[in-house]
């Protein structure tokens, strides 16, 4: 399967859960929307607006769960008549981001959670530790670091 | 108490038995399960249940029926799966010395009263 990382530590780990997990498409990406990594998409578009809709849907159940429960609901499960999808938050030393993880017949949701169990495992021992500064995050330098990640994940120059 | 406990009990307290659990075929999710100390029953369900569902599909495509009992033998246990009609397949996890014909029976049982 395709795989295309922005972090190069991210590939092994989320190369192995997709292969275990038999997932269609995977997604890894910041809680803002960036995406870190991606595996099975074929296009640049598609994996921003699935970007786009995973942080949304991880920071509505996160937020419906506080209201209702008092605390967030991390792992989320779809089903269709053919594929299914589960969201869930990864902790590391960078940082937490969020993995979507696409499958079909040929997987179970019990498969894809022992296997994410473990990619969560496997990211946080090779996740580095973060740098000491790190630049804030404004809407400047979110474009410009959307655009040069999805150049990295697609192999495209980006001047 | 669910409706299947004393049903795995029963499986459990057979001889070499580890662990007996009611799994989602489709899903690879624990429904019930009676579990010996050490064993890791959401692994176990997920795989079990995958491997039965291929076996399914595989005895379906060869044109040999429907599977009636799958036993998986590796170096240091073994498991057993029994399904019917429904989603639900019944597991056990055995010590490799373990009476197969009685855990076989004890299963048949189980499905019995699944049904």
């Amino acid at each position: 399967m395709n795989i295309a990382t922005v972090e190069p530590w991210v590939e092994a780990p989320l190369r192995r859960f997709v292969d275990d997990a038999r997932a269609r498409l995977a997604l890894l990406l910041h809680p803002s929307g960036q995406v870190i990594a991606q595996a099975g998409f074929t296009r640049e578009v598609d994996v921003m607006s699935a970007c786009a809709l995973a942080a949304a849907s991880h920071a509505t159940a996160g937020e419906l769960g506080r209201r209702v429960d008092g605390h967030a609901f991390r792992s989320l499960h779809y089903a269709g008549p053919d594929r299914q999808l589960f969201l869930s938050p990864v902790e590391t030393a960078r940082g937490a981001y969020i993995c979507l993880t696409v499958f079909n017949a040929e997987s179970s949701l019990g498969l894809v959670r022992i296997y994410f169990e473990e990619l969560c495992n496997d990211l946080a021992a090779a996740a580095p530790p973060l740098p000491a500064i790190r630049q804030p995050t404004i809407a400047a330098d979110f474009e410009l670091d959307l655009n040069r990640n999805l150049a990295a994940l697609f192999g495209r120059h980006h001047p | 108490m669910s409706p299947f406990t004393s049903m795995l009990e029963s499986l459990t307290r057979q001889r070499g038995v580890r662990a007996s659990l009611i799994v989602s075929e489709n899903d690879g999710l624990i429904v019930d399960s009676n579990l010996r100390f050490g064993q890791d029953g959401d692994r176990i369900a997920a795989l079990a249940a995958s491997m039965y569902r291929k076996a399914r599909l595989s005895a379906g495509a060869a044109r040999l029926g429907a599977v009636s009992f799958l036993q998986l033998d590796a170096e240091r246990g073994r498991i057993c799966a029994v399904g019917g009609r429904s989603d639900l397949v019944i597991v056990v996890v055995a010590d490799p010395a373990a009476n197969v014909g009685l855990i076989r029976v004890e299963l048949f049982r189980a499905l019995e009263s699944l049904e």
